[in-house]
This record gives C-alpha cells, structure tokens and sequence, in this order.
C-alpha cells in the first residue's frame, strides 16, 4: 500500500506538471515554445537570455491563456475535493455535491443575474450571486431535513431532490423571461466552460478553493471515523453533526465557487475520487490528496482538448467531463458490483 | 463567463438579437459548414433592380400563391477605390468605452446579422477583413475563415491566430469576457449598437466608418444609402395601395421546436412593414417586441401577407408544412392564398448596406401579379 | 463511586415511552448484564448511558458527572461502546478500522502506545490473520471481532456491549464472554445487553432484569433468575437448573417432553 501511494503521488504530480506545461505551450493561437517559456519568465524577472519575447504573444499568453491553465487547476482540484467530501459525508461512494443542490442552486443566481442584468457588484454580480444561491439552497436542504438535532442522510437527498426540482423550475422560468441572448450565455454556462477566464476569477477561486482543501485535509481523520456509522463515530469523540455541517458548507463553498466562474462541471467530483479509493483504498488524507491531484489533472486535460480540439470553436467542457465520466462511471460500477461488498 | 455586457435597453437589440439567435442556435452548434448558408435556393435570376418593370397588381390582396423576395446576387456593392483610414483615432463605443485604433489593415467584423461586415465592405475596406462571422457569406467574404463556430462560444486564441489589428463587435455574440481577453492582450475592441433598424441604418455606417478611421466614406456610404432607402420608399409608396393597405405580418418560425414568435412594434420588422406601404398587423394589435404566436390573436388579426425568413420557412416543410403546423395560419386570409412571402433570414432585418435592395426586393414580391 | 449511575431515567421515542423510571448503575470490576425480551428498551438504556439517547426525566452520571458535562473527546476516553451494525461503509482493513479506535487519544501521551494496542486487540479477539482484510468481505462474525478489537483497542475504562455475541459461533461467543470478564477483572466496567440467559448468568456479577421499560429485578444471577420471575417476564414457561458436576445456573424454555415408544 505504501508503495502504491507513493507510485500514484508521483505519477499524478509528474502528469499534472506534464500536462500543465503542454496546456501552457498549446492553443489554437500558434506560439513557439520557447516564446511560452520567455513570456512566462522576463515578467517575473527571470532571465530568460536568448529567449524570444513577442509582445503580442506574451500579452496573448497572460491575457488569455495562462489564467485559463491556471483555473483549470483550481477548479478541478476543487470539484475533486468536493465530491469526496460528499462522499464522506454520506457514507456513500455515489454520492455527489449536486445532490445537495449546490449546483442548481448556483445556477439560479447566475441565472437571475443574466436574465435580469444586474450589475451591483460589477463584474463580481454574477460570480457574487451564484455563489450565494448555492450555499442558501445547501443550507436550505440541510437545515429542512434535520430534526431532532440530526441529519438523516436518506432525507438529505430526499430533500436535495425537492429543492433541485424547484431550483430547476425557477430556471426554466428565468429562460423563459430571458432574451435569447440571456438563454444562450444560462445554456453554455449549464454545461459548463472555462472559455473566458481572466485573472480577476483565479484571483477570486484560487484563496477559497485552497484554503476549502486545506481545511479538508484537517478534516481527513474525522471523516475516517465517519466511515464506522454516526454513532460509533460519536464514540468516538467526533461531533458528528458539527462535522456534517461543516462538511457540508465546505462542499458548497468549493462547488459554488468553481461553478460561479466556469458552469457546471459534472462527473470530476464523482469518478476522481472513485477512482483513486479503488487504487490507495479509503483512509481520507492520503485519498484526499491524490483526488486533488486527478482532479486538477483531469480538467487540465480535458480544457486543453476543449479549446483546442475544434478549430474557431471551444467546447463546453462540462460536456467532454460527462462523455468520458458517463461510461467510465458505468465501467466502475460493474466492476464494483462484482467485489464482495460492492463499496470498493 | 461570469460577466454580462452593459445592453442598451431598447427592444429592437433584443428582438434581433432573440430572432437570429434562435435561428443561429438551431442549427446545430457544430456543423462543420463552410459554405455559407445565405443565398436563397431559388433566387438565382432575380433582376438588378426589382422595382424596375414588373406588373403592378391591381388588387395585390387577390394575389394567391407564395413569393420569395430575391436579391440579385450575392456580392456588396463597393466603392470603385478604397479609402485609406486616417489613423490613429480614439473613439467613444456604444459602452462609453474609449477605444483607439491604429491600424484597419486586418479588421474582423462580427455580429449575429452580419451588418457589420456588410458594412464595412461597402466602404470599401473588403479586403482588410480576415475572418467572417455565420450569418456573412456574400460574395466577397465566402473565402473568409468563419470566426464564430460554436454560435455563442467565440474562441479567443482563434481569433488572435488571425493577428486582427481591430476588431468591431455589438453584444450579440460572446461570451463578453472572449472580448475582454481580446482587449487585454492588446486588440481594439470597439463595441458598436446592436439595435437594427431602418432608422440606425446610417448610423451603424456612421460608426463603423468612424472606428476605422474613414469618416469621408461613411458620409459618402451614408448619403448615398440615405438617398437610396428615400428613393426606394417613395417607389414603393407609389405602387402600394393607399387604401386597403396590405396587412402584413412578420412571423418566426422553426419548425421542428414548435417555436413561432409574432415581431411587432421596435422589433425592426414594424419598421419594415410599414416602409413597404403596408400595415403592421402585430403592431395594430399592440404587440411590442416578441410575442410567442396565440392562435385565436393570429386569427382575429387576419393577414394578408405573411413575412417568414427563408430558413425558417424550409425548417417547417415549406408553405404546406406551415399551414399544417400552424393552423391558426391556415384560417387567416394570408393563409387561404397562400401569401406566404419569405427571404434570406441573413437580409430581411439586417438593415445593413443593402437595405434598399431588400426593401425593394420585398416590394416587388408583396406587390407583383 | 460507581463507574455509571443512572437514575429515574425515561425516555419517550415520537410520542412512546420506551424507558420508565429506570435505575441502573455498574461500578469498575464488574461484569453487569443487561437482560428482558425483546422491545423492553435494553438497547434504549445502553443508548441512553452511552450518551447517544436524549432522556426526558431522570439523570444519568459517568464518574459521578452528569453525562452532559462531559466532553465529546473526554468521554471517548472514558467509554467505549460495542454497537449491534459493525459494518464499514468504505472498504477499510481490519487493521485500519482497529486503528479507529486509537482515535481519541491521538495527541495525548498515550498514542505512543498505539501499536502496542493494536497488536494486543487483534490478538485478544483472534483476528490477527484477518487484519489486512477489508472489512466489507469478512463474514459477519468477523465483523463482529474486528468491530469488538476497535472497541478494546480504545482502552477505556468501561465498556459497553450491545449483544456481541449475536453474529458469533458459539466457540466465538464464549471468547468475547471470557474477554468481557478478563476486562472487568482487570478493572474496567463492563455493561453488555445479552440475550442468552446461561451465559449472563454464567459470566455476570450482577443482572437486570428489563420487561416493558420498567426494571423487573436487579442483582446477583441467583437472585433474579428464579424460574417463576423469568417466566412472567418472558411469558414462557423458564426452567432454571444446576448443572450437575459444576453448579454453574442453566437456564432455557421447558419444552413439551415427547414420549417415545
């Protein structure tokens, strides 16, 4: 198991560092590499010597595709994350932070936004509202399906269910009343895009999402005890329900705020962590950081086929996520199924 | 994605925008089509000038049978020499942004109509564009790689792999921060009235001359234009009945989502009808902008003619296919005859530089026996 | 100053009272068993001592404090509970889950023992070949050993165990007794539910006797285990013998004798 753990740490690292730095050098916008690499050093004062520096390429290059590379990142890390958490919370491997109508809350603030123009916090509104929505429509679901002082998981998604069906009736409303320019942007933005992101969104989801995966890690081993059952937790010295709430909010602050500046993802939060439990098992630190690390990989990659696979075009990457998340999902539930006890 | 362009509030951006969005945005977002989808199928002999030699009819109410509206090829008249831009120039976009632009010499006009590339070829500056937008695909620009792919998902590096020195741009197309980045890597950005109608005609030549840096021309392309729409109007009132105006109305159509939207009043189509000597149905009724179709409405409004675009009228099978899945059309006196007049979907509310043409082109299938 | 003291305590689940003015106590080197048939609210009352079951009357004390002032983590030191569902929800070893039980003293000076008391958990509940297992592919009974091995390696000083010896093979279920008792010897309270009435009587220094959420009886074995008692409280009729060469209690249900010709 040791040895697993450090041959899956290294492998994610080297293919993050890999794929990063290929994401860095290609685009549809054609810049030799030792360009990139120039761009890339003389503005932070390194002497790059020989190295070419076109200013339209390294204005290019910062303006357009390094804070892309860079969000691809964090959003990925953080969906990961995310839906480990979930899982964790729940008790189930299939468990998922749009159960708990992170998501669609999301996008009707974003929506309502669009629709409406508001413009009250500038360019923030948007990013602003999405994230408010998410976390009220989390709360909402929590708060609704406690009683007694404890949170019945079963009731949590039953809950989750009702407010996703209402969150997606006041969108469907919210299409209706908008032009179409309003439905086109709600639309792409519901599958999901990095096409667009500018420095001013790393600089908003770069300290949330870092500092929701560090308060994670912090977390691991109570989140480990969580895995006995509710009660023997408690046993245990865990407070359960402050952990479930903390876990929770968590979960939407990392899914809010990547959802707020690229759409809907889905299937990072799902198959990552799935998947790596299936190679270093369970225990949630080690799991917590190799699931940061696919994440981050895995949208990396899927970004760089989103903005370059299609010439003029840029795919909405939430639906390359789903194509490729979807089958693998149904791979793994076979294969699951055949293993005793079926939570492997 | 998270921010939303500053839209000026007037209808007629939002109608246009609404209609040839939802036109752009059924076909599908990833047809690999190069070829543009513009010209008419069966607009191939239509005369230089329509208003020239055709048989006015005498009652164009008993007219039966469908028309298409055609203009005489595909190509944007020009200007015998092109103008040279006096750079640099700062100007004052419809965002109150101040944009300077130094060098037209690789321009990129984008926008959902296709006015503004139009326009910019009918000043003469054809052959600085570099890339096109869907809805262009006259003559002149056909060689052009087509910028704007996937509809709404402008691809940054895309464009700059075309190394625009200025790009011109309303707010129908994005997503906005595409543009933003565009500006921040260093391209000038000038954001131009997404409103289209016969009254911005001029304007939008106007503008699109002063951020290239060839006021002259503009003033020229404008009187010229200005002259023209007069000219033809007054041809046109001339043949139209004063009494027992045609009752005309737009209606949008696309077949396979069931959608059918009634354009009236500031939604450019009002505009028209009523510059064809004919009487806006939607906008006697009260209509504003667009309206999803209320069969009984449509019935009591009781058209004579109907105004389709060309594609929208295929997507539902043609004018059979129409009286079939609309029947509230089929009760109307437009449907009983079959008045069902349609063209190009990129020409009929562009009102681009060869808005004169098109107004005849109508007159001429509303009017001829 | 007994280990756990309970007194008056009733509690009502939506609407129906399940525990009535129930007084119960066990003090450290003891082995106290928990007995009644089935709904008399014996499970109830070890929720309710364990400090998972709110009580609507009554109060209830570890260590002479009231259950609650004391904190979560403090509490995990000083109680370790046995429950009925020893199931893992994600596929952790055997050794991972013993490993859980180390849990509340990790920062304290006792962690340095960890490894120590793993081994001898593991050891004590004769799991040691099954430690790299995962745990959702053990039989029941293995389960149940593995879930038992976590609550020992918690080291507290009481122990309380709901029925663990309902999935084990009578071989099996005599070990966990005999660990059980080993526990109270060396000190700890032991509270265990039982169902089986030989083996409570064989194993405990004091029963209660639990029928409709009232205590029927409480005291040594031979004190509350009388035939008459037990077959009241059990609505059936209850022998209760000697056996012949130990004088250990054997208690069981009088069956109808078939004459055989």
């Amino acid at each position: 198991m040791r040895l697993r753990r450090t041959l899956l740490f290294s492998g994610l690292g080297l293919g993050l560092v890999v794929a990063t730095v290929v994401s860095a050098g290609s685009g549809q916008l054609t810049i030799a590499p030792g360009q990139v690499l120039g761009a890339l050093l003389h503005p932070l004062g390194l002497p790059a010597g020989v190295l070419p520096v076109d200013q339209t390429a390294q204005s290019a290059l910062w303006a357009i595709r390094f804070p892309r590379v860079v969000l691809a990142l964090l959003v990925g890390a953080a969906l990961a994350a995310s839906g480990l958490l979930m899982q964790a919370v729940f008790g189930n491997p299939l468990a998922e932070p749009g159960v708990i109508g992170v998501s669609s809350g999301a996008a009707v603030g974003a929506a309502s936004t669009i629709v409406f123009g508001w413009s009250f916090l500038g360019d923030w509104t948007i990013g602003a509202l999405a994230f408010a929505s998410g976390l009220a429509a989390t709360l909402l679901v929590y708060l609704v399906s406690r009683s007694g002082g404890r949170t019945e998981v079963v009731t949590l998604v039953l809950t989750g269910i009702a407010v996703n069906a209402v969150t997606q009736a006041g969108l469907a409303l919210l299409l209706f009343f908008g032009d179409t320019q309003a439905r086109e942007q709600i639309v792409f933005w519901q599958l999901g895009s990095l096409n667009g992101a500018l420095w001013r969104d790393v600089l908003v989801v770069a300290p949330v999402a870092l500092v929701g995966i560090v308060i994670s890690l912090t977390l691991s081993r109570r989140l480990d005890l969580l895995s006995l059952g509710e009660r023997s937790a408690r046993h245990l010295g865990v407070n359960v329900e402050a952990l479930r709430i903390g876990t929770i909010v968590l979960v939407a602050l990392l899914v809010a705020v990547a959802v707020a500046f690229t759409g809907v993802i889905s299937f990072v939060g799902l198959v990552i962590p799935h998947l790596m439990r299936m190679i270093i098992g369970p225990a949630h630190l080690p799991l917590l950081i190799a699931s940061v690390l696919g994440g981050a990989l895995l949208l990396e990659v899927a970004d760089l086929v989103a903005r370059t696979a299609v010439p003029f075009a840029d795919l909405p990457i939430g639906m390359l996520t789903a194509l490729v998340g979807g089958p693998f999902f149904f791979w793994l539930l076979r294969r699951t199924r055949r293993r005793s006890g079926g939570w492997a | 994605m998270p921010t939303v362009p500053p839209r000026p509030k007037t209808l007629i951006s939002a109608v246009m925008i609404t209609a040839l969005a939802l036109l752009l945005s059924g076909c599908a977002a990833v047809t690999d089509d190069a070829k543009p989808t513009s010209t008419a199928a069966t607009c191939t002999d239509a005369p230089a000038d329509p208003l020239a030699d055709f048989v006015v009819a005498k009652n164009p109410r008993a007219l039966v049978g469908p028309a298409t509206a055609c203009l005489s090829g595909d190509a944007i008249p020009v200007p015998p020499v092109s103008p040279t831009p006096q750079l640099p120039v700062t100007v004052t976009d419809n965002q109150g942004t101040a944009v300077t632009v130094t060098d037209a010499s690789r321009i990129l006009a984008l926008d959902l109509s296709g006015t503004l590339a139009a326009t910019v070829f009918a000043l003469g500056l054809g052959d600085n564009v570099v890339g096109r937008d869907t809805s262009t695909g006259f003559g002149q620009a056909k060689r052009l790689p087509e910028v704007t792919r996937g509809g709404h998902q402008l691809s940054a590096e895309a464009i700059l792999e075309l190394h625009p020195t200025v790009v011109l741009t309303d707010t129908s197309i994005g997503p906005w921060d595409v543009l933003l980045q565009l500006r921040q890597a260093g391209i000038p950005v000038v954001v131009l009235t997404p409103d289209r109608s016969l009254a911005n005609v001029t304007t939008i030549v106007t503008q699109v001359a002063a951020a290239l840096g060839v006021p002259d021309s503009g003033a020229t392309l404008d009187a010229s234009l200005a002259a023209r729409i007069a000219a033809t109007k007054a041809k046109i009132a001339s043949i139209a009945p004063t009494k027992n105006r045609l009752r005309v109305l737009f209606l949008y159509v696309r077949g396979n989502a069931n959608v059918y939207y009634v354009f009236g009043k500031e939604s450019g189509a009002d505009d028209l009808i009523t510059s064809l000597g004919a009487t806006d149905v939607a906008a006697q009724v009260g209509i504003t902008g667009m309206r999803p179709v209320t069969a009984e409405s449509l019935v009591q409004a009781a058209p004579d003619v109907i105004l389709v675009m060309t594609k929208g009228l295929e997507s539902t099978g043609g004018v059979d296919g129409l009286l079939k899945a609309v029947p509230a059309v089929a009760a109307t006196p437009a449907g009983e005859n079959r008045r069902i007049v349609d063209m190009s979907d990129y020409e009929i509310l562009s009102f681009g530089p060869r808005t004169p043409e098109v107004l005849a082109a109508l007159a001429r299938a509303l009017y001829a026996s | 100053m007994s280990a756990v003291v309970a007194q008056g305590v009733s509690v009502v689940i939506d609407g129906t009272p399940i525990l009535d003015g129930v007084d119960f106590d066990a003090h450290a080197g003891e082995v106290h068993a928990l007995i009644g048939p089935n709904g008399a609210g014996k499970s109830t009352l070890l929720a309710a001592i364990a400090g998972d079951q709110p009580t609507s009357t009554g109060t209830i004390e570890i260590d002479g404090r009231d259950l609650s002032a004391w904190r979560l983590r403090d509490l995990a030191r000083r109680r370790a509970v046995l429950l009925q569902q020893s199931g893992v929800f994600f596929p952790f070893t055997v050794r991972q889950v013993v490993e859980m039980g180390r849990a509340p003293w990790l920062g304290t000076a006792d962690d340095r023992l960890d490894g120590e008391v793993v081994a001898w958990a593991l050891e004590t509940t004769d799991i040691v070949e099954l430690a790299g297992r995962q745990v959702p592919s053990l039989s029941g009974g293995e389960r149940a050993r593995a879930a038992l091995a976590r609550v020992l390696a918690q080291r507290t000083g009481i122990l309380m165990l709901d029925e663990p010896t309902a999935a084990l093979d009578l071989g099996h279920q005599e070990e966990v007794l005999t660990v059980a008792r080993d526990r109270a010897d060396a000190g700890d309270a032991v509270v265990v539910v039982l169902h089986d009435l030989t083996q409570a009587a064989a194993y405990s220094d004091r029963v209660t006797l639990i029928d409709e959420g009232r205590v029927v009886a409480s005291g040594p074995p031979r004190q509350v285990l009388t035939a008459a008692r037990l077959t009241a409280t059990y609505r059936y009729p209850v022998e209760v013998l000697d056996h012949p060469i130990t004088g250990a209690m054997l208690i069981g249900p009088i069956r109808p004798h078939k004459e055989k010709s």
